[in-house]
């Protein structure tokens, strides 16, 4: 079992490529700073994608008309990831995104001419709509056909890859973009400001300190190929998604259970479906937002999986900040860049194990050992809960 | 192929626990009103205060599918909505533009459009494949064929549906961009329960569900999508439409139903038309095969095959 990976993109707080991100990540950079971009009403730490919209949309030549973040971030990467790669009537096509603000962006902005009354445009509004985001996407890559977005919250984007690759084994499609985008928005920040899970401080994953999480933006996408759509590409093959489990916690609607439930059944049947022992996985780039509660019930569910035996772990959302529906994808591409490149990511700003499980992520680059399996968690509101692994081979 | 066992609508029609209310639709009336039914029979009082008419509509809808299909659990719960919950979104959205400081977090909560998945299964403690498609006026067939590719990789009962919520925003935005001023704005949502096995509860057979976006031909689609379902355009009972059908010459007219004069216009109507079409066949045994033809976007291109056990 497994789907061919032939194409990365990507683009975060740590780079605009996939070349840039690995290198802030073979650095120990982080990008998470003060916010410049965005009128947050505030000053506070975010992973901002250091480029503006108009940049970018200067860069990817969009045109004049309004384009959201989310959808500008979104194409970004897809374009990266689609490459050089040509149309062909024979192979069918589709792209799967996902995204939990779509436009929010611009209906904010909207919004406030809105209130005050100040002549608001309201065709900004056709920028709102997740699907939208997508379909703007697929419009500039020539895609048509079977375009869907997913938004689960925080596990979007690995449901996105998910999807994907179910698509390509049942026959239905021959190769398919699969990812997720969410640009920053205040609607988020001052949501999870309102949850009060945003730290004022630097995220401090799998720390005991750890206070919260700071959001971040993105966009990743990866290309799933069947042998057909290789046959007619050519493309070399990067790395397999291998399993993929998809869990409800049904706990509460924001937080997960103590127990983990949700969690330890999503890593358990993703590491079934891809066949391989537990005992293979070599590195998990864990959810690991930083809060209280998600790392807490991640960590106890990787030992209700692992035992005593914990695969290397960290969480590259101290690079990246959260990013919604973008993480399980921009996390996707770490994994397959983790064992292309035969690199371990540290977990920055960790300084002491959580008192109840007193788990230790990995805290330096590890470069000194093969890394062949991947075990990628996204865990989101509602009690979504998906995991992903990634192998070099099948 | 999927075997439908449950299916429940809240519209501004009299769907609800109404089986045969196919046969007694009447165009919707300029401002006709959404048909509550007593929400507290399917959720605790106290969760209901906080819920939007987004929550209520689906936790409600999911409930009854699952009594109806005398079933314990679903194997899996995937819903579809095109612009999600926009009550507390746009509540939230107002507070976080006009507030200073700290604001309440429950209309946060409930503004991301995984929501209704979320209350769904934390409502009878589901613990399954958990899924939401947001893809405009495709959603609703997006979570379908979800559903029918999860039935084909051998898993069982799955609850599937669509929701979305009118508020009056959505009025104003329409009318200022020009569009949808013909018909009425309006909530609803339908929920589902597929199986891959055909037992004495079955209402019908979805045979195939397919979406087009950004769709050059809907001829084409539409002439390949019956062929290889092998069934002839004019072997079709039934065509419950949105949009333009002016594309097909050879249509007998009188078989053609928009169901938007009867739904109104919410970007999943297209499930209001599934269960439109099952209680048509289980109510009207002629009936065998029925088209839903979802072309609402002109660029969006939605269509589900729907038989009766029998075809």
């Amino acid at each position: 079992m497994g789907v061919r990976i032939t194409g990365l993109g990507i683009v975060s707080a740590i780079g605009l490529s996939v070349a840039e991100n690995l290198a802030s990540l073979r650095e120990g950079k982080s990008g998470i700073g003060g916010i410049t971009l965005l009128d947050a009403g505030r000053e506070l730490l975010v992973g901002e994608v250091k480029i503006s919209s108009n940049d970018l949309k200067e860069q990817l030549g969009t045109g004049a008309g309004n384009v959201s973040r989310t959808s500008l971030l979104g194409l970004k990467a897809a374009r990266e990831a689609w490459g050089e790669n040509e149309h062909s009537e024979q192979l069918r096509t589709g792209i799967i995104s996902a995204t939990s603000v779509g436009g929010m962006d611009r209906t904010e902005h909207f919004y406030k001419d809105y209130l005050a009354q100040s002549d608001p445009d309201f065709t900004l509004l056709k920028t709102h709509d997740s699907g939208n985001t997508t379909e703007r996407i697929a419009r500039h890559l020539g895609i048509s056909g079977y375009i869907d977005t997913l938004s689960t919250a925080c596990s979007s984007g690995a449901n996105a890859i998910m999807l994907g690759a179910r698509m390509l084994l049942a026959g239905k499609l021959d190769r398919v973009l699969v990812g997720g985008s969410d640009a920053l928005t205040k609607f988020t920040i001052d949501g999870f400001r309102s949850l009060m899970i945003y730290d004022d401080q630097w995220c401090r994953p799998f720390d005991e300190s750890r206070s919260g999480l700071n959001l971040g933006e993105g966009a990743a996408f990866l290309l799933l190929e069947n042998e057909k759509s290789i046959a007619f590409s050519g493309n070399k093959t990067i790395a397999y998604v291998s399993g993929w489990a998809n869990a409800a916690d049904a706990y509460h609607q924001t937080a997960s259970s103590p127990e983990g439930t949700g969690a330890t059944l999503a890593i358990d049947h993703a590491i079934k479906k891809s066949g391989i022992k537990k005992d293979q996985i070599t590195y998990v780039n864990a959810h690991g937002t930083g809060t209280k509660n998600n790392d807490l019930s991640e960590s106890v569910a990787l030992k209700n999986i692992f035992g005593e035996q914990i695969p290397a772990f960290s969480s590259t959302k101290s690079f990246t900040g959260h990013t919604l529906a973008a993480a399980g994808a921009i996390e996707a591409v770490f994994s397959v860049l983790a064992i292309q490149n035969q690199m371990i990511y540290p977990n920055l700003n960790y300084q002491e194990p959580i008192a109840e499980t007193g788990l230790v992520p990995i805290i330096s680059l590890q470069t000194d050992r093969p890394v062949t399996a991947v075990l990628s968690n996204s865990f989101g509101f509602g009690g979504n809960n998906s995991s992903l692994v990634f192998t070099g081979h099948i | 192929m999927a075997y439908i066992s449950a299916a429940s609508t809240i519209s501004h029609q009299p769907t609800f626990k109404n089986a045969g209310f196919s046969a007694l639709l009447e165009v919707l009336g300029e401002s006709s009103a959404l048909i509550n039914p007593e929400y507290k029979e399917y959720i605790d009082a106290g969760l209901l205060r906080r819920m939007s008419k987004i929550l209520r509509m689906s936790v409600a809808c999911a409930k009854e599918c699952i009594q109806q299909a005398e079933i314990e659990q679903p194997g899996a719960i995937i819903v579809g909505t095109g612009l999600g919950c926009l009550l507390d979104t746009e509540k939230f959205l107002n507070n976080s533009i006009t507030i200073e400081g700290l604001l309440p977090p429950t209309s946060f909560i409930q503004s991301t459009h995984n929501t209704m998945g979320g209350q769904i299964s934390l409502s009878i403690g589901n613990h399954g494949y958990n899924m939401t498609h947001t893809q405009n006026t495709l959603s609703f067939e997006h979570a379908l064929q979800d559903a029918m590719l999860l039935l084909a990789e051998g898993e069982e009962n799955i609850l599937v549906g669509a929701a979305d919520e009118h508020i009056e925003f959505l009025s104003e935005v329409a009318h200022r961009l020009h569009v949808y001023q013909e018909k009425q704005l309006t909530s609803g949502a339908s929920f589902f329960v597929v199986s891959n096995e055909k037992t004495s509860g079955s209402l019908a057979k979805i045979s195939d569900a397919q979406s087009w976006g950004l769709v050059s031909n809907v001829e084409d689609a539409t002439a390949k999508f019956l062929k290889d379902n092998n069934v002839d355009l004019k072997a079709l009972d039934l065509i419950l439409y949105a949009g333009n059908l002016s594309e097909f010459a050879e249509i007998d007219t009188e078989k053609c139903i928009d169901y938007t004069d009867f739904s109104g216009i919410y970007p999943t109507a297209s499930s209001f038309a599934l269960h439109y079409a099952v209680d048509s066949i289980a109510q009207n045994k002629p009936i065998r095969n029925v088209l839903i033809y979802n072309a609402l976007i002109k660029n969006n291109l939605g269509l589900m095959l729907v038989q009766s056990l029998e075809a």
